[in-house]
């Protein structure tokens, strides 16, 4: 019976042994951007709207490509990155060093939740002519921004990542006898990872959007003030073409970043159940 | 098959130690009394748990503790274990005073206290983590109880990639792998199919017979308490005390569906009834 049981499962394990990469959910990513620039393209040729206003996409092209041989798009593509890194960084660190003395200090923790709730959808744009008095029309006035915008998502996360970390898990740490700073690494700190790297992700998400907002309003240099410079002299493939630029960071640093991190650790503890 | 609660008082205990070995206390529990407080609405009120249990275990004994549902038999053992506080009495291992939770005395939980996020290997290494060991060392300690529990092929799977009753012997070898002084085990079979529960019973009466281990098992269900035990211990409905102790001085491995223990199950059974009936009866069918 013993045998039985463990020939079953020894099968069941191998099935789920590490995925080869799948070409298949690439192929239908490629489709899609496929679809989608077919539809573009389709309205330019209505020409329901002169050239200057919704060029093609190969325009477009055009255009990211003098962007990039003048240089401008490599510097505004570092520069906000380098605030982007700052930014989130900061916040990060920030985030979860108050979210962990939230956990710590209970009626601290109280109190610095619902302010957070607030602050936490309190638009970023918002936040920006109060920068710009404060810290001043410059990067740092720019990274103030992000990290207002971001940090308390994640000190949230921390805070309720670590809150509902299932008491049976520290129990059992303690049973076998850890101190606290170990309970803490090897218990607590794994054990919310779900939910700490879902923090991360929403952070991370806060952060760009405020960003891009606030090079929009206070940079003369970086994707937003491409846009920003785009509208300003009505050049229409130029600002498509920085969109391009904005998306395709998101969607490389979510998709390849954070989508990776959480799928690995959703399926280490099984919690992928809807598998294709 | 006698019973008799006098044979565990205060006087020394006579030889019956399963192991062989000349009896020895590990574990003495002394006046053991546990309060709840109850926040009803607006007065608090004070709800007494346990009151005034005594009794000991010796070295390499294998003890159950059975009793109606909600007697505070999980308590306890969570008590024993450091893992909640009491308002009296005394928790005695080896002739010292349990200061608080440590690796002399661990506990086996019913629930799936497994780490998702480690290995099989890791988990059963975890135990280890504290005594200074390397972690190659933690490594090949936990792969011996691993084979102990017959789960080698499985050291590198995951915790969720288990069945059931594997994560119960895990658990099992998790709580071995640091060699505490005394084994607790809260219902650990409870959460179990019939069939799985039959075959982990007797594993445990096999790894009890290798290791020698002091066990404490709590549990609900009057055949297991006596195959499994040397001695079955009955609580009371609360506030429980102890109400009667068997010896159960039948050959071993045996089987829940062995004929022999057909007169000590069905003595049990009776007085457990009446400690269900005293309780209230609206939990009287889980436990029988």
């Amino acid at each position: 019976m013993q045998e039985q049981m463990l020939e079953t499962k020894s099968s069941e394990r191998s099935e789920s042994k590490p995925r080869r990469f799948d070409y298949t959910a690439v192929l239908d990513i490629a489709i899609g951007f496929g679809l989608f620039l077919a539809a573009w393209q389709a309205v330019f040729m209505l020409k329901y709207k002169p050239s200057y206003l919704l060029p093609s996409p190969y325009m477009v092209g055009e255009r990211l490509v003098q962007l990039a041989q003048s240089g401008a798009l490599e510097t505004s593509t570092l520069i906000t990155l380098e605030r982007l890194a700052a930014g989130f960084s900061i916040s990060i660190a920030i985030g979860v060093a108050v979210g962990l003395l939230m956990v710590n200090f209970k009626r601290f923790g109280r109190a610095m939740g619902s302010f957070c709730v607030g602050l936490q959808s309190y638009p970023s744009i918002a936040w920006v002519p109060f920068a710009i008095l404060l810290v001043g029309l410059n990067n740092e006035g720019i990274i103030f921004v992000v990290v207002i915008s971001s940090a308390f998502s994640m000190m949230l996360s921390t805070y309720s990542g670590i809150r509902n970390i299932p008491p049976i898990y520290i129990k059992a740490g303690r049973n076998m006898g850890q101190s606290r700073i170990s309970l803490f690494k090897n218990v607590m700190l794994p054990a919310s990872y779900p939910s700490l790297i879902t923090g991360v992700r929403q952070t991370w998400s806060f952060a760009w959007h405020a960003l891009i907002g606030a090079e929009i309003l206070m940079a003369s240099i970086g994707l937003g003030a491409l846009l920003e410079f785009g509208a300003n002299f009505a050049r229409m493939d130029q600002i498509i073409a920085a969109m391009v630029m904005i998306f395709l960071i998101g969607f490389l640093v979510d998709k390849l970043l954070f989508w990776k991190i959480e799928d690995r650790i959703r399926t280490t503890r099984g919690l992928n159940v809807i598998q294709k | 098959m006698q019973k008799n609660e006098e044979e565990y008082g205060g006087a020394p205990l006579s030889a019956y130690a399963s192991a062989g070995q000349p009896s020895s206390k590990v574990l003495e529990i002394e006046n053991l009394r546990k309060v709840h407080v109850r926040n009803n609405g607006k007065q608090q009120e004070d709800l007494v748990v346990i009151e005034s249990v005594n009794f000991s275990v010796n070295e390499g004994e294998f003890v159950t503790i059975i009793g109606p549902s909600g007697c505070g038999k999980s308590t306890l053992l969570n008590i024993i274990a450091g893992l909640e506080s009491h308002n009296g009495g005394d928790i005695v291992v080896r002739g010292h005073r349990v200061p608080s939770t440590g690796p002399d005395i661990v506990m086996i939980f019913q629930e799936d206290a497994l780490f998702p996020w480690l290995t099989v290997l890791d988990n059963v290494a975890f135990g280890l983590r504290r005594k200074g060991i390397s972690k190659s060392e933690r490594r090949r300690i936990a792969m011996q109880y691993i084979e102990l529990v017959q789960l080698g092929h499985f050291a590198d799977s995951y915790v969720h990639q288990l069945s059931g009753g594997m994560k119960q012997r895990v658990s099992i070898a998790r709580g071995l792998s640091m060699n505490p002084r005394v084994l607790l085990m809260d219902e650990p079979f409870g959460a179990l199919d019939y069939r799985t529960r039959e075959i982990l019973q007797q594993q445990i009466q096999e790894i009890h017979a290798k290791t020698k281990k002091t066990i404490l098992f709590v549990t609900h269900d009057v055949r297991e308490a006596v195959s499994l035990g040397d001695r079955v211990i009955l609580l009371t409905h609360r506030p429980s005390k102890i109400k009667q102790q068997y010896v159960v001085d039948l050959p071993r491995p045996r089987s829940s569906e062995d004929p022999q223990l057909h007169g000590l199950i069905n003595i049990i059974q009776k007085e457990l009834k009446e400690e269900i009936k005293y309780a209230g009866t609206d939990v009287g069918n889980e436990i029988i």
